[in-house]
C-alpha cells in the first residue's frame, strides 16, 4: 500500500492577508486585493493595476533577513511563507526529525531583471547609422552598471536553494517553473516522493512576482491582462459575461509536506490528506488551451481516479478561474464534461477574483483554500460576478462566502502552454 | 526501484562538438576541444571572450515544414531542444504513430532565457533618452511597449522547450520544466524515472537546453566571477580538478533521452541503450560533499549496487576552482580513490541546464562502446582533489554501471546511476 501524504504546516503571503488566517478571512469576507500598481510607474500603461502584496517587510517574519539582501520580492515572499509553515508544524528547531529526509519543492518564478538598466544600455550603445547594437559597448556598460548580487538572484534555482540553506532542509531539492501550474505540480511531484519513500517531508509551495515593467508589458502583449483600469477591484470577475482578462497578482504560499505515520508519530497538526493529483498536457496551442478543454478533462479525471474519490465525493472546487473569456469556459466545460449532471450541484469558486493570479504561486494558495474550507465549513465567494455567461452556467459561489461542508476539494492549475494540474485534499 | 524497469532507448544532441553522436564521440576520443574565442558577435573589452559555440545551427532542418512557422516563436535554446527532441526519436526508432498521446510525457531542464536585445532596441529609444540609468515608464507604456512583438515573452519562457515539444509531437502525458540551473536535466530525468515507476506514463522524452553565450548572458557570467580568464588558450581553459584551473567556459545546446518503461520498449521492438537503476538528490548546506555524497549514496542503495561496482563517477567537473574542490571532496566520501573520475566539460564548456542529459550520454556511449574518452585539460590533480581523476587518454571500460552527478552552486546535487 502506498504512504499517504498528509499536510502539516501552511503559510502564505498574499495580496489579501500576509498568514493563512489572514487570507482565508479576506476571501471569505469577499476582500479584493487589487489596486493601483505602486511598484513602478504603469499609469501609462495598458494596464495600470495589480494585485500587490502591501506592507511586507521580510525582516518581520525571519531572524537573518540580509541573507535575502540582493534577493527579489519572489524568494522574499518565499522566506515568510516558508517560516510560517515550518513554525506552523512544529519544524524550525533541528533535532525532531531527519533533516536529510526533508526536502524542497517548489513551482516559483524568476527573479527581478534590471529593467532600467538594461534598457538604459541599449538605448545608449544602439548605433542608429549601422542599425544595429554596439555589443562591446553595451556590455562595458552593462558590467558597469548592474548589480552582480541581484543579478544571481534572479536565478530559478535560488529561491529553493535559500530555504533548504536557511532551514536546513538537507533533502532532495527540485524547483519548475510551469507557469501558472508552476507550484500545483510542484506540490503533486512532492507527494508522489512521499508517497515512494524518497522523502519523509516536504517543503513544496510557491512564490511569484510579476509586478515589474517587463511581466506587465509581456502579459499586456498577449493582451492577457484586465484593462478594467477604471475599475480595479472589479476587474478579476471569473465567470463573468463581461470578463476582460485576468489580474496580476504576487505572493507565496508554502506547504509542508508529510508522511501520515510520522505525522502521527510526532502527534503533529493534520490538517488535511492530500488524495487525488493528476498531471497532463494539453500539447495543443502555446498560446491557447485546448478548445475542447482535452487535457483538463483528462487531468480532473486523473485526480479523481488517484483519490479513489467518485464524483459525488467532491464537495467544493476551487477552480483555476483566472477571469480570461477562454479559461473560464474551457474550465466549465471540462468540469461538466467529468463531472456530468452533478457538475451543477458543487459549488466551484475563483480565488482570483480576489487575490488576482499569483502565477507560478497561484496554485499552492488556492490548494491552502481548499484546505480551510475542509475546516471552516465556508466557501471562498466568487466576487464581481454580475452577469451570468451562458456558456459558463455552474454555481460559481457569486459574491456572498456560503456555509457549505466540505470534506473532499478539488483545486485545479492550467498553465499557459498547456500543463494541467488537479490535486485534491480531504479531511483526515 | 519500484517492479519497473527503466530504459533510455534513444539520443539527440545537438553540441558545440557536433550535432550527431558519432561525430562527437569521435571528437572526444582524438581529444578535441569546442572551445574558443566566440565568433557570433564582437566580445571585445570582456574579461571572458570564449565560449564553446555551436556553428551554422538552423532550426528549420529539424522541424517539419507544417510547424516552420513556429521557430519564431522560439529563442535559441528552445530551437536547440526541439532540434534534439527530433533527433532522438529518429536515434530511437520511433513510431510515433503507434504510442499513446496520454502515455507520452516530457520532462525538459531548463534555465532563464534571455531576451535578444535588438527586439527591445525601438521601445528602448522612444523611452530611454532622458535620465542616465532611467527609463521614462509613461513613455514606454504608452509608446515603447506596442513597438514590441506581441508574442516577446513567449520566446523565452522555461517551460516553452517543453510546451513545443509537446506540441510538436502530440505528447498529451505530464509535462514539467525542471529550472534548476546545472541539475536540471538530471533532475528532470529522474523525475521522468518516477513517473514511469509509479505507471504514470510509458513514455518520455527527457532533456535540457541552454545558451548563454549571447551578450545579456555572458555580462551577467562575468559578473559572477565563475568564468576562467584564460582567453589566450581557450580551448585548455576549462580544467576539471587540474591545479591550474581558473574558472568555468560557457557551452550551450541541448540533449534529449528516449525514456521508456522496459515492457513499452520490449513491446516497440526498441534497442536498449542503458538502464536507469538508480537516482538520488539532496542538498549541500555547507558546500563540503556531504550533501552530494548523500545524493550518491541514495542512487547507489537504490541501483543495489556498490561503489566498487561502477566503473566510472561521470562528474559535474565545472572547472571552477571552490566547486570542484567540494565536489571531489563529496565524490571520495563514496568512491575514495577507487572509482575514475571522468569529467566532460573540457571540451565543450558548461551546457547549464543542458550539461546533465549531455553528459550522462557520454557515459551511456562509453558502457556500450567499452571505451571512455579522457578528462580533456586535466594534467595535475588538486591536492584539494581527493580522486582518481581519469586523465586525458581513453581508457577501456572494466565494469557495467556509471555514476552521473551534477550540481549547482548553491549545493543542490542529483545522482544517477545507469546500468549498460
Amino acid at each position: 500500500m502506498r504512504r499517504r501524504v498528509v499536510i502539516t504546516g501552511m503559510g502564505a503571503i498574499t495580496p489579501v492577508g500576509h498568514s493563512v488566517k489572514a487570507m482565508m478571512d479576506a476571501q471569505l469576507a469577499g476582500t479584493s486585493g487589487v489596486g493601483p500598481i505602486t511598484h513602478f510607474d504603469a499609469s501609462k500603461f495598458p494596464t495600470t493595476f495589480a494585485s500587490q502584496v502591501k506592507d511586507f517587510e521580510l525582516a518581520r517574519y525571519v531572524a537573518g533577513a540580509e541573507r535575502w539582501a540582493n534577493a527579489g520580492l519572489n524568494s522574499r515572499f518565499a522566506a515568510a511563507a516558508a517560516q510560517q509553515a515550518l513554525a506552523d508544524a512544529g519544524l524550525l528547531d533541528d533535532g525532531k526529525i531527519d533533516r536529510s529526509r526533508f526536502g524542497v519543492y517548489l513551482g516559483s518564478g524568476e527573479g527581478v531583471q534590471d529593467f532600467h538598466n538594461m534598457i538604459w544600455q541599449i538605448a545608449q550603445t544602439y548605433r542608429p547609422d549601422k542599425r544595429e547594437i554596439d555589443y562591446p559597448a553595451f556590455m562595458a556598460g552593462a558590467l558597469e552598471v548592474f548589480h552582480p548580487g541581484r543579478e544571481a538572484e534572479q536565478e530559478l534555482h535560488t529561491t529553493a536553494a535559500h530555504l533548504a540553506s536557511h532551514f536546513h532542509l538537507d533533502g532532495p531539492n527540485f524547483t519548475c517553473l510551469t507557469a501558472c501550474a508552476a507550484s500545483s505540480q510542484a506540490i503533486g511531484e512532492a507527494v508522489d516522493m512521499i508517497r515512494q519513500g524518497e522523502a519523509d517531508l516536504m517543503l513544496a509551495g510557491g512564490a511569484h512576482s510579476m509586478i515589474h515593467p517587463f511581466g506587465v508589458t509581456g502579459f499586456n502583449l498577449l493582451t492577457a491582462l484586465s484593462t478594467r483600469n477604471s475599475e480595479p477591484q472589479r476587474a478579476s470577475r471569473p465567470f463573468d459575461l463581461h470578463r476582460d482578462g485576468f489580474v496580476l497578482g504576487e505572493g507565496a504560499g508554502m506547504l509542508v509536506l508529510e508522511d501520515f505515520d510520522s505525522a502521527r508519530r510526532r502527534g503533529a497538526t493534520i490538517y488535511a490528506e492530500i488524495t487525488g493529483y493528476g498531471t497532463t498536457a494539453d500539447a495543443f496551442r502555446v498560446t491557447d488551451s485546448h478548445e475542447e478543454g482535452r487535457g483538463a478533462i483528462a487531468c480532473i479525471k486523473q485526480a479523481l481516479v488517484d483519490s479513489g474519490l467518485s464524483v459525488e465525493q467532491i464537495d467544493y472546487i476551487n477552480a483555476h478561474g483566472t477571469s480570461t473569456q477562454v479559461n473560464d469556459q474551457v474550465e466549465t466545460l471540462a468540469i461538466k464534461r467529468v463531472f456530468g449532471e452533478q457538475a451543477y450541484k458543487i459549488p466551484i469558486s475563483s480565488s482570483k477574483s480576489m487575490l488576482g493570479h499569483l502565477i507560478a504561486a497561484a496554485g499552492v494558495v488556492e490548494l491552502i483554500t481548499c484546505v480551510e474550507t475542509l475546516h471552516r465549513g465556508w466557501l471562498p465567494p466568487t466576487i464581481n460576478y454580475e452577469t451570468p455567461d451562458p456558456e459558463c452556467d455552474l454555481d460559481y459561489v457569486p459574491n456572498q462566502a456560503r456555509q457549505h461542508k466540505v470534506r473532499h476539494a478539488l483545486s485545479n492549475s492550467f498553465g499557459f502552454g498547456g500543463q494541467n494540474i488537479s490535486l485534491i485534499v480531504s479531511k483526515v | 526501484m519500484a517492479s519497473r524497469r527503466i530504459v533510455i532507448t534513444g539520443i539527440g544532441a545537438i553540441t558545440p562538438l557536433g550535432n550527431d553522436l558519432d561525430t562527437v564521440w569521435s571528437a572526444m576520443l582524438a581529444g578535441k576541444s569546442a572551445v574558443r574565442p566566440i565568433r557570433s558577435f564582437d566580445t571585445t573589452g570582456l574579461p571572458t571572450r570564449f565560449a564553446a559555440e555551436i556553428d551554422g545551427f538552423d532550426g528549420k532542418n529539424y522541424v517539419e515544414k507544417s510547424h516552420r512557422k513556429s521557430l519564431r516563436m522560439m529563442a535559441r535554446p528552445i530551437q536547440f531542444a526541439v532540434a534534439a527532441a527530433h533527433l532522438a526519436l529518429v536515434h530511437g526508432q520511433v513510431d510515433k504513430s503507434k504510442l499513446d498521446p496520454t502515455r507520452f510525457g516530457i520532462e525538459f531542464g531548463a534555465g532563464l532565457i534571455a531576451s535578444e536585445l535588438p527586439e527591445l532596441v525601438d521601445a528602448a529609444q522612444v523611452s530611454a533618452n532622458c535620465q542616465p540609468g532611467r527609463v521614462d515608464l509613461a513613455a514606454w507604456g504608452e509608446k515603447g511597449l506596442g513597438l514590441i512583438q506581441p508574442l516577446w515573452m513567449l520566446k523565452y519562457l522555461p517551460n516553452m522547450p517543453a510546451c513545443h515539444i509537446s506540441i510538436l509531437h502530440d505528447a498529451q502525458g505530464p509535462n514539467n520544466s525542471i529550472t534548476e540551473s546545472d541539475a536540471a536535466s538530471l533532475l528532470a530525468l529522474a523525475e521522468a524515472t518516477r513517473i514511469l515507476a509509479r505507471d504514470g506514463a510509458d513514455f518520455f522524452l527527457v532533456g535540457g537546453c541552454e545558451s548563454k553565450i549571447n551578450p545579456l548572458s555572458l555580462v551577467r557570467q562575468c559578473l559572477f566571477e565563475e568564468l576562467s580568464k584564460r582567453n589566450d588558450d581557450p580551448a585548455k581553459a576549462c580544467r576539471p580538478f587540474d591545479v591550474a584551473r581558473d574558472g568555468m567556459a560557457l557551452g550551450e545546446g541541448a540533449t534529449v533521452l528516449v525514456v521508456e518503461g522496459l515492457d513499452h520498449a520490449q513491446k516497440r521492438g526498441a534497442q536498449v541503450l542503458a538502464e536507469i537503476v538508480g537516482y538520488g538528490s539532496a542538498f549541500d548546506r555547507n558546500l563540503d560533499g556531504a550533501g552530494l555524497a548523500r545524493a550518491c549514496e541514495t542512487a547507489l542503495n537504490m541501483a543495489g549496487i556498490a561503489a566498487e561496482d561502477l566503473d566510472h563517477v561521470n562528474a559535474h567537473g565545472y572547472g571552477a576552482i571552490k566547486e570542484d574542490a567540494w565536489e571531489a571532496q563529496g565524490l571520495a566520501r563514496v568512491v575514495g580513490t577507487k572509482v575514475p573520475v571522468f569529467a566532460a566539460k573540457g571540451y565543450f564548456g558548461n551546457m547549464g541546464a543542458a550539461s546533465g542529459t549531455t553528459e550522462l550520454s557520454l557515459s551511456i556511449l562509453g558502457l556500450r562502446q567499452g571505451v571512455m574518452p579522457g578528462t580533456l585539460n586535466h594534467e595535475t590533480t588538486d591536492p584539494n582533489c581527493p580522486i582518481q581523476v581519469q586523465p586525458v587518454a581513453p581508457r577501456p571500460v572494466s565494469k557495467p554501471y556509471a555514476l552521473k552527478v551534477g550540481f549547482t552552486h548553491m549545493g543542490q546535487c542529483s545522482a544517477i546511476v545507469l546500468k549498460k
